[in-house]
């Protein structure tokens, strides 16, 4: 097996609620992969699965080619962990508690620690539990990349982080992948990982319901459209996007000679730009891709109609 | 430097909590102790004992405290000290695994390159070692009161006291990690400790009500340290009994913790 991860009808049940029904997962070396799914999703416990802390119920689990409990302390020290509910009231110092969780992987390179405070900003000098949760936060990512892992498991990486921090960790989790780690990470909201991420499954109520990169998400992703035409070409303009198919909630409106049409466009841009090419356009805008939209879809739908919807 | 890294850190975040049973150990020791010969060697005291119920003084113990060691025994290892420890050792062991688990802050230890028996290990050491240092405190100032009060105990009963109560501080300690281990409730886990002990006081008076009762004795494991008056007679082979249930609890609270999901 050469995935870093895979699983195979991996199931976790507590008592009689089941938190994962039968997961296939596949990530491989190398991937920046996202976990996404709302609160309840099962996300964490599969993370937790993954470092041995909680163990499947049925199913084969395997981790950098072993199973997770097999593998026991050999394994864990391949692996950087950021736990979700990351609970820290240490009275000691945020140095004296890495120095410590380093030392139970069996040591760090010296000024590793100082290094990665330095770049998110982490005052390590300071007890951990005056620490506020941002910086808390910080504490769990340096404790994660202290010791340059095989494999980094993130759970919700980026919660309690300020924008300029949250750059800095995508900057930490580009090196990883350029090293040739393999990083996973989970989010309730898509848009804190969909510029790490390389490729996301999307889980909803204990199941995966979609997996697919990043890239196709987007391609596939509804976007607002704004096209500014002379009044006299607008229902030209109306007719070719409607022939399309693809171009939702079209409307019009009208100032001074001129015609704005707003309209959804759903599944890629190539048609678009051909629609358009036959107008003369006056002014064009094209949002973002809203993938969280495109993920809410699949949480919404049956997990038959996402299979679709992803097709 | 790498060495035993849990053990290290457990002893680093627990000296505050040790110095604080320490210093009650040493007001205990330092208010009774003293008192001996206006209590135990005082003959209106004796009178007034004598006057007592006879069940209320087998019970307390009372009915040896006119010796030294009595007296002692009576007071401190099998009362008030015992508590102490007690309390001290059902709480470190409740802590080790539940109380970290119930904070959260277990599973981060967990994620790293320890096992989970290294860290029951681990952290039954840093309390053994606690327990140690408490008992041989508690002993040193026994042995310094011993002439001034005029205890007449020897250096084998203060010896034997010791490992007495040190023994029942373990196996407080070992219940309360077992449970802990098993359950991850700190709640439950502080009260199977305090519950061992203290059932086994209780066990260990009704024990002394009489003779259809004194089978009693053998389930408790206050009885096991204090039934043979170790502080006057030395070392008693029911002692290590105390110890071998100590090791026991500790190899079911290995087994335990190896076997189940955490923080769930």
């Amino acid at each position: 097996m050469t995935a870093v991860i895979e699983t195979r009808a991996f199931t976790k049940r507590y008592g009689r609620r089941t938190a994962l029904h039968g997961v296939d997962l596949t990530i491989e070396p190398g991937r920046v992969f996202g976990l996404i799914g709302p609160n309840g999703a099962g996300k964490t416990t599969t993370m937790r699965v993954l470092l041995d802390i909680i163990r499947p119920t049925s199913g084969e689990v395997r981790v950098l080619g072993e199973q997770p409990r097999a593998g026991g302390t050999a394994l864990r020290r391949r692996i950087g962990y950021l736990p979700g509910e990351l609970a820290m009231d240490h009275r000691v110092s945020a140095r004296a508690l890495l120095t410590h969780l380093a030392e139970l992987n069996g040591g760090v390179e010296r000024g590793r620690l100082d290094e990665l405070a330095q770049r998110l900003g982490l005052d390590l000098s300071r007890p951990v539990r005056a620490l506020s949760k941002g910086n808390k936060q910080k504490v769990g990512l340096v404790q994660a990349f202290a010791h340059r892992p095989e494999l980094l498991i993130l759970d919700e990486p980026t919660s309690g982080l300020d924008p300029l921090v949250q750059q800095e960790f995508l900057g930490l989790v580009r090196e990883a992948r350029a090293a040739g780690e393999t990083v996973v990470l989970s989010s309730h909201v898509i848009s804190e990982i969909e510029h790490a991420a390389d490729e996301v499954a999307v889980l909803r109520a204990g199941r995966i319901v979609e997996v697919s990169p990043v890239a196709r998400l987007r391609a596939a992703a509804r976007r607002d459209a704004r096209i500014a035409v002379r009044d006299a070409e607008s229902a030209d303009l109306v007719a070719r996007l409607r022939s399309l198919g693809t171009v939702h909630d079209i409307a019009t409106s009208t100032a001074g000679g001129t015609t704005t049409v707003t309209a959804h466009l759903s599944d890629g841009l190539t048609g678009f730009v051909q629609a358009i090419a036959g107008v003369e356009v006056l002014d064009l805008v094209v949002e973002e891709p809203d993938l969280e939209r495109t993920v809410l879809a699949f949480y919404e739908t049956g997990s038959d109609d996402a299979e679709e919807v992803g097709a | 430097m790498t060495a035993l890294p849990l053990l290290r850190r457990a002893l680093a975040d627990s000296w505050r909590g040790l110095l604080g049973w320490a210093a009650g150990l040493a007001a205990v020791i330092g208010i009774y102790l003293p008192l001996f010969p206006s209590i135990g060697g005082n003959p209106q005291f004796v009178a007034i004992i004598e006057s007592l119920p006879p069940e209320l003084v087998s019970a307390l113990s009372y009915d040896q405290i006119t010796s030294g060691a009595g007296y002692v025994q009576g007071t401190v290892y099998g009362l008030i000290g015992f508590a102490l420890v007690a309390f001290a050792a059902s709480g470190w062991g409740a802590e080790a695994i539940a109380g970290d688990e119930e904070r959260g802050t277990l599973e981060l230890t967990l994620a790293h390159g320890v096992s989970r028996s290294q860290v029951v290990l681990e952290r039954s050491a840093a309390i053994a070692l606690q327990l140690v240092a408490l008992v041989a405190w508690a002993s040193l100032l026994v042995a310094a009161l011993n002439e001034p009060a005029g205890l007449e105990l020897d250096a084998e009963g203060i010896a034997a006291g010791g490992l007495a109560l040190l023994g029942i501080g373990l196996v407080t300690a070992a219940v309360a990690l077992l449970a802990g281990a098993i359950t991850g409730r700190r709640v439950i886990a502080v009260g199977a400790g305090a519950g061992i002990a203290l059932g086994g006081y209780g066990l260990n008076a009704l024990g002394n009500q009489s003779a259809d009762l004194e089978w009693m004795h053998a389930l408790s494991p206050y009885h096991w340290a204090y039934g043979s008056s170790p502080l006057g007679e030395g070392l008693d082979a029911s002692l290590w009994l105390l110890y071998g249930v100590a090791v026991i609890a500790l190899g079911g609270a290995v087994v335990a913790f190896r076997r189940r999901d955490v923080g769930v």
